[in-house]
C-alpha cells in the first residue's frame, strides 16, 4: 500500500462513487416511498397482471408484504446488482488497463514503489470504494425508512442483505480488475471486464424465466445470492465464505500477473 | 580503475510478438559518463530503455543498474533513477503543480524512501521550473507539447537522481529551451551524474555526450567516443575545376572517394575529417576555380552509419576509439 497513491486515486475517482450513490439513493427513495402498507394488496394485483415469468426474470421472486422483503425483492433482486456492476466495470478498467494503454502508468512505476505495491493499492481502493458505497446506501436506506415508516424496517436483516450484496458486487469488481491487470489494451480489458459480469447477470435473469433453465443461475456468481432468503433468515455464511475466497483468488492472481507481465510503456 | 559500470546491458535480446525488437545489445555506461543513444525511428532505443526501467523483461541477457537487476529490483533501482519517457502521457486530469507534488509524495512515501528529502525536492523543482520558464498552473491536458516536455524534464531531475535515463528529452522544445537543457546536462555532468540519452539529433549528442552508441534495426552498429565519431565522419567537398575528370582520377589515385561526374567542371569528393590536411595539400597543386563544403545534413550522418557505409575509416576508427 502506498498512501499517496491511495489518496490520489480517491481524489480522481470520488465523483464516480458520488454519482452511483446518487443513482442508488434515488431508486431507494422511490422504492421506499412507493411502499404503502395499505397499498401492498394493490401492488399484488398489479404484479399478477404481468406474466409470472417476466416478473421472475426481473428478480421479483416472491410477493413481499413487509417493507424489508419488499426492498429485498424489488430492489436487491436486480437493480442493486446491475447498477453497481456498471460502477465496477468503469472503475476496474480505469484503475489499471487505461493507464497502461495510455502509458501514464510509466510515471507510477518510475517511482521507487514496486509493481506489487502499486497494484495492491489500486485493488484495495476498488474494494474500499465499494464498501464505502454500500455503507452509504445502507445508512441512507435505514434513515429513509425510519423517517417515512418508523419501525417498519428490519434493520438487522437489511444490513445483512447489504453485506452479501456488497460482497457479490466485490466479486464483479475483482473480475473487472483482473482483466484490467491482464490486458495491456483497454479495449480488451473492457470487453472481458464488462462482458463476463454481464453474461452472469443475463444468465441470472434467464434462469428466472423458466424452471427448465433455472439451473443456469448456478453457473454464475449469483447462484449463491438469494436476497429474499437472507431476509427470511436463511444462513449466508457459506455464501460469504465462498465469495470471500473468489475475491481473494482473483485479487492475488491479478497482482501476480501484473507483477510478471511485460509493459510496453 | 576497474570500478563497476553503473549501467550494464549484457547480451540483451528483447523481441515483440512481431519479431521486431533489440538483439544482443551489450554495452556499459560508467559512473559520470554521458552516453548518447542515436538511431533512426523504430531502431530500438525506446525498447532498450523499457528493459532498463524494468518495464519489460528481456528474452535473454540482463540489465543491471548499480549492480541490481532492473526487472527483479525495479523499486530499488528507481530510487537512484530519473526518467523521461519517450511517449509522455501524464495521468488524467491533473494540474501541473499537483502532479509534481504527487510524484514527490510517491518517492517520499516509498518504503525505502528518504524521509527528509522533500524540502530539497521543492527547491530543485522551483529552480528547474524557473530555468525552463514553465507555468505549472492549469490542467496538464491543456499544456502545449513543449510544456509537457518541460514538465517531464522537471519530474526527472527534481529529486536530484544520480542516474538519468532520458528518451528523446528535447523533442518539442524550442531552440532556446534546447540550449537551456544542454546547460542543465553539463551542470549535472559536473555533479558527476551518469546519463543515458536517446536522440535523433546528432548535433545534440555531439554537444553534450562523451560517448555515443548507434543502433539500427535493433542492433548496435557503432560504439565510439564522440571525438572518434567526429574524426571518422566524412565531409563532402564540391570542387569547381577546369577538368573534373582529371581531378577525379587524381583524387582516386590518392584514395579519396569521388561522386559521379555531374558536369565537366564540378566534382564531389568525400573526405574523412582526419584526412582533411592531406586533401587540402593535394587541392593546392590542382587547378581549382571554387571550393564549397556541402552542408552535412542529419541524413548524411545517419546514412553513413546506418547503411553501414562508413567509408574506409569506419571499422578501423571503431577499434581505435572504441570504449570496450
Ligand atoms: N508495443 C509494441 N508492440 C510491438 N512492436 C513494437 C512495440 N513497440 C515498438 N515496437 C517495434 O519495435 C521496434 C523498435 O521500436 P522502438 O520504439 O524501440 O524504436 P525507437 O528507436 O524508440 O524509435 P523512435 O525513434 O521512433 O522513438 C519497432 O520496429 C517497433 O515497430
Ligand atoms: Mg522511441
Amino acid at each position: 500500500m502506498n498512501m499517496a497513491l491511495l489518496r490520489m486515486t480517491l481524489k480522481k475517482n470520488w465523483v464516480l462513487i458520488a454519482i452511483f450513490y446518487g443513482i442508488l439513493t434515488m431508486y431507494l427513495s422511490v422504492m421506499i416511498s412507493m411502499f404503502d402498507p395499505e397499498e401492498v394488496n394493490k401492488l399484488l394485483e398489479m404484479v399478477e397482471m404481468f406474466p409470472e415469468n417476466l416478473m421472475k426474470a426481473m428478480g421479483f421472486t416472491s410477493i413481499a408484504t413487509t417493507l424489508t422483503a419488499y426492498l429485498a425483492s424489488w430492489l436487491y433482486g436486480m437493480l442493486m446488482l446491475g447498477l453497481p456492476m456498471v460502477y465496477c466495470i468503469i472503475l476496474g478498467n480505469r484503475l489499471v488497463a487505461k493507464m497502461v494503454d495510455n502509458n501514464s502508468i510509466a510515471y507510477l512505476l518510475s517511482t521507487p514503489n514496486s509493481r506489487i505495491r502499486i497494484i495492491i493499492t489500486r485493488g484495495v481502493y476498488a474494494i474500499l470504494s465499494l464498501i464505502l458505497l454500500f455503507t452509504a446506501v445502507t445508512a441512507t436506506g435505514v434513515l429513509l425508512s425510519e423517517s417515512i415508516y418508523p419501525g417498519l424496517l428490519d434493520i438487522a436483516a437489511f444490513i445483512k442483505l447489504n453485506i452479501i450484496t456488497a460482497m457479490v458486487n466485490m466479486v464483479v469488481m475483482m473480475i473487472s480488475f483482473f482483466f484490467s491487470c491482464l490486458f495491456n489494451e483497454a479495449k480488451y480489458s473492457s470487453l472481458l471486464g464488462a462482458g463476463v459480469p454481464i453474461i452472469f447477470l443475463l444468465m441470472n435473469m434467464l434462469s428466472g424465466v423458466s424452471d427448465k433453465i433455472e439451473y443456469l443461475k448456478r453457473f454464475t456468481i449469483y447462484g449463491l445470492f438469494d436476497p429474499v432468503g437472507v431476509i427470511n433468515g436463511e444462513t449466508v455464511w457459506q455464501a460469504q465464505l465462498i465469495y470471500a475466497a473468489i475475491i481473494a483468488v482473483l485479487f492475488s492472481s491479478a497482482v501476480l500477473i501484473f507483477n510478471k507481465k511485460r509493459l510496453p510503456i | 580503475m576497474s570500478e563497476r559500470p553503473l549501467i550494464e546491458v549484457k547480451n540483451v535480446t528483447l523481441t515483440y510478438r512481431s519479431g521486431k525488437g533489440v538483439f544482443d545489445l551489450d554495452f556499459n555506461v560508467k559512473a559520470g559518463e554521458i552516453m548518447g543513444y542515436l538511431g533512426p525511428n523504430g531502431a530500438g532505443k525506446t525498447t532498450t530503455i523499457r528493459a532498463l526501467l524494468g518495464f519489460m523483461k528481456p528474452d535473454r541477457g540482463e540489465c543491471l543498474i548499480g549492480g541490481l537487476d532492473c526487472t527483479k529490483n525495479a523499486a530499488a533501482v528507481q530510487q537512484r533513477l530519473g526518467y523521461i519517457p519517450g511517449e509522455i502521457t501524464f495521468p488524467d486530469d491533473m494540474h501541473g503543480d499537483e502532479f509534481l507534488k504527487f510524484i514527490s509524495d510517491m518517492r517520499r512515501t516509498a518504503k525505502n524512501g528518504h524521509k527528509g528529502l522533500n524540502n530539497n525536492h521543492k527547491n530543485r523543482q522551483k529552480e528547474l521550473t524557473e530555468l525552463f520558464e514553465l507555468d505549472l498552473k492549469g490542467r496538464i491536458r491543456k499544456f502545449s507539447k513543449g510544456m509537457k516536455q518541460k514538465l517531464a524534464i522537471v519530474t526527472a531531475f527534481m529529486h536530484d537522481p544520480e542516474i538519468l535515463i532520458l528518451d528523446e528529452p528535447t523533442s518539442g522544445l524550442d531552440p532556446l529551451m534546447q540550449n537551456r537543457f544542454e546547460a542543465l546536462l553539463s551542470e549535472e555532468k559536473s555533479k558527476g551524474k551518469t546519463i543515458l540519452m536517446s536522440s535523433h539529433l546528432f548535433e545534440e549528442v555531439e554537444k553534450t555526450c562523451d560517448n555515443v552508441l548507434i543502433i539500427k534495426d535493433g542492433r548496435i552498429v557503432k560504439q565510439s567516443d564522440i571525438h572518434g565519431l567526429a574524426a571518422s565522419q566524412r565531409k563532402t567537398y564540391i570542387v569547381r575545376t577546369s577538368d573534373a575528370a582529371r581531378l577525379a582520377a587524381l583524387m582516386e589515385g590518392e584514395n579519396f572517394e569521388t561522386g559521379p561526374l555531374a558536369s565537366a567542371d564540378s566534382l564531389e569528393i568525400f573526405v574523412n575529417s582526419a584526412d582533411t590536411g592531406r586533401f587540402i595539400r593535394i587541392l593546392a597543386g590542382a587547378d581549382i576555380l571554387d571550393l564549397d563544403v556541402k552542408a552535412q545534413t542529419l541524413e548524411d550522418v545517419f546514412m553513413q552509419f546506418y547503411t553501414g557505409n562508413t567509408g574506409d575509416g569506419g571499422a578501423a576508427k571503431q577499434n581505435e576509439h572504441g570504449i570496450t
